[in-house]
């Protein structure tokens, strides 16, 4: 812990702002005054790190360490300096054994410590420290889709295959996917089922803010009554449908599904719930590659549809196609993690290991990016200080 | 086809499951495979329940009630995982001294997936041993697994064996890092083909049935 003088302050702001040469400039002034401030160095570090100077980044936050050795946001950029330098595991394992002794909560440490133990070869060790990572949040997938890995180089893909189904149920993203296709985020200001009018466009739109906030019973609710007035309306049983997927009413889901696809065979909001209930049984892989080939074709910029695809294809051992259908959504989304652990499997399938080893790098890199884990250690660090 | 699609929704709104396999069994019966069940019996049954849901024909609770005789029938009419026996034999192993086994048990599994009869001797076995298995099991495809430049001169010794006892009928594929690096490498330890994963086994399997075994894929 440490406080924060203005010129660190100065250099904070820039950074946080995207300047990154600025940023470096008000670190190199700041680090002038006092060589033995770690909130420099670790500023410095990240902003290393952020531009793929590895071995300097690596050599700040050593020094930010160095100089506070609870510096918990320098572990952070230390140990990703390693992983994404590669060919350090030793010191990487070292580093976020640290890190998850620093911070013993963080669950990212012991996701990260599994990963490098792993590419030590530790298999072991490696998840033992995922399984810790899960006992901490349950809903972490990333140390499922690890573990799913794991599973796969251990006993094989039909083993590891109900691991990557745990794992994207667990991911957020998909149902993103399916808020996307209906055109609501789940924070748009909608007034209770009682006092909404008579209109179904307005009424759908509710329907969706409601299943975005897991209010099935409401969405439920709401598409009764458009049904009410019209009952050949495909959007209105997409809705319903995607209501029930998330109650795992599978079958009433496929009924809502499959009729709305016999009304618009096209409707992407349908295709996605009966690709989710079709992706659930392993019968059904074909069907459900069907349905998710469909809805890539329907909504070809969205990644998800094309992993979901890839994902199917990897249950049928078409794992040439799988790859292929893997690296559109990485094209169109290279932070996807998921996409990114599929393709891991699959190159592990096919004996690739160190392009493996590869993907499953750069998922770590944009998992920490994407949960802004830097500032969120550094804040913390900081304001430990200022108490 | 479209009496059975209607005889199927009616036991789902009766609730009559027993009903329901009736009509899935003589489908059967009539010469449907379990894909064509699930695509033109099950798929439109089900189709119409959505329907007489939204028309509000049967009430919240008889279509739960519905999907759950559903769900009883699905069973019946969901294609297999897994793939049928195909009565083909595979003898897998990782050379002696090579205990590195990632690219073995992918292999392993996706042959056992695709249906065939896998015989799976582990790491570090002996040209003996693997000698053994493919007499006892009648095998006639061998994959050997090396991961190691060492471990993948080492296989020669299985092919001089085989050969040594008159066994030139048995297709001896290779695996691991060495050889799919190169495949002169193969050649020269007597191989007959390189497997590069999973989905190369089974795709060089299917081929050697086709060619050598006089089998279909």
């Amino acid at each position: 812990m440490s406080a924060r003088t203005t010129k660190a302050m100065l250099a904070e702001d820039l950074s946080r702002a995207g300047r990154t040469g600025s940023a470096v400039e008000a670190c190199v002034v700041a680090l002038e005054d006092d060589p033995n401030d770690p909130i420099a160095h670790a500023l410095l570090a990240e902003l290393l790190l952020r531009e793929d100077f590895y071995d300097r980044a690596i050599a700040e936050a050593t020094e930010a360490i160095e100089c506070d050795p609870s510096c918990a946001p320098a572990y952070l950029v230390l140990g990703l300096g390693y992983d994404r330098r590669g060919g350090m595991w030793d010191q990487s394992v070292l580093v976020w054994h640290e890190l998850a002794e620093v911070v013993p909560d963080l669950v990212t440490a012991h996701v990260q410590l599994g990963e490098a133990f792993s590419a030590a070869s530790f298999e072991g060790e490696a998840i033992e420290a995922w399984t810790r990572a899960l006992e901490l949040d349950p809903t972490e997938p990333r140390a499922m889709y690890d573990l799913a890995v794991a599973a796969l180089r251990r006993e094989g893909p039909a083993t590891a295959l109900p691991g990557f189904r745990r794992a994207g149920a667990l991911d957020p993203s998909q149902d993103e996917l399916f808020l996307d296709i209906v055109g609501v985020s789940g924070s748009e200001r909608v007034p209770p089922v009682d006092e909404l009018p008579d209109d179904r466009d307005a009424r759908l739109e509710a329907a969706a803010v409601y299943a975005a906030r897991e209010d099935f019973l409401g969405a439920t609710e709401v598409v009764r009554k458009v049904l009410d007035r019209g009952a050949e309306d495909a959007r209105a049983l997409a809705l319903a449908a995607y209501a029930y997927v998330k109650q795992e009413a599978d079958n009433e889901a496929m009924a809502c599904a499959l009729r709305a696809l016999q009304i618009a065979p096209d409707d992407a909001a349908a295709l996605y719930c009966l690709g989710v209930v079709y992706a659930k049984r392993p019968g059904l892989y074909r069907q459900a590659a069907r349905a998710w080939a469909t809805l890539a074709y329907a909504v070809p910029e969205h990644p998800m549809p094309h992993v979901l695809l890839a994902e199917a294809l990897v249950g049928l051992q078409r794992y040439a196609r799988a790859r292929e259908a893997y690296l559109v959504a990485v094209r169109l989304d290279p932070a996807c993690v998921r996409a990114r652990f599929g393709l891991a499997a699959v190159y592990v399938t096919e004996g690739r290991h160190a392009e493996a080893s590869w993907e499953i790098r750069r998922a770590a890199y944009y998992d920490t990016k994407r949960k802004d884990l830097f500032w969120r250690l550094f804040d913390d660090y900081v304001g430990g200080g200022e108490e | 086809m479209t009496e059975a699609v209607e005889s199927l929704y009616r036991s789902f709104v009766d609730q009559d499951p027993a009903g329901a396999i009736t009509v899935i069994e003589s489908a059967r019966a009539g010469g449907l495979d379990r894909e064509q069940l699930f695509a033109e019996v099950f798929v439109p049954a089900t189709a119409m329940l959505g329907l007489a849901w939204a028309e509000s024909r049967i009430d919240e609770m008889t279509f739960t009630q519905a999907a759950v005789v559903a769900e009883q029938v699905l069973s019946f009419v969901t294609p297999q995982a897994a793939a049928a026996d195909t009565g083909i034999t595979v003898v897998v192993a990782c050379i002696e001294g090579e205990l590195h086994a990632v690219t073995r048990n992918v292999v392993v599994a996706a042959l056992q997936e695709a249906g065939h009869r896998v015989i799976d001797l582990g790491v570090d076995v002996g040209p003996g041993t693997m000698l053994e298995k493919l007499e006892e099991t009648s095998a006639s495809i061998l994959i050997v697994v090396a991961e190691q430049m060492g471990t993948a001169q080492a296989v020669r010794r299985v092919v001089d064996l085989l050969d040594g006892v008159g066994r030139r009928d048995v297709v001896v594929l290779v695996g691991g890092g060495p050889f799919a690096a190169d495949s002169r490498l193969a050649r020269s330890v007597g191989a007959n083909g390189v497997v590069r994963g999973a989905e190369s086994a089974l795709t060089v399997v299917a081929r050697v049935i086709r060619d050598r075994l006089g089998g279909e894929e």
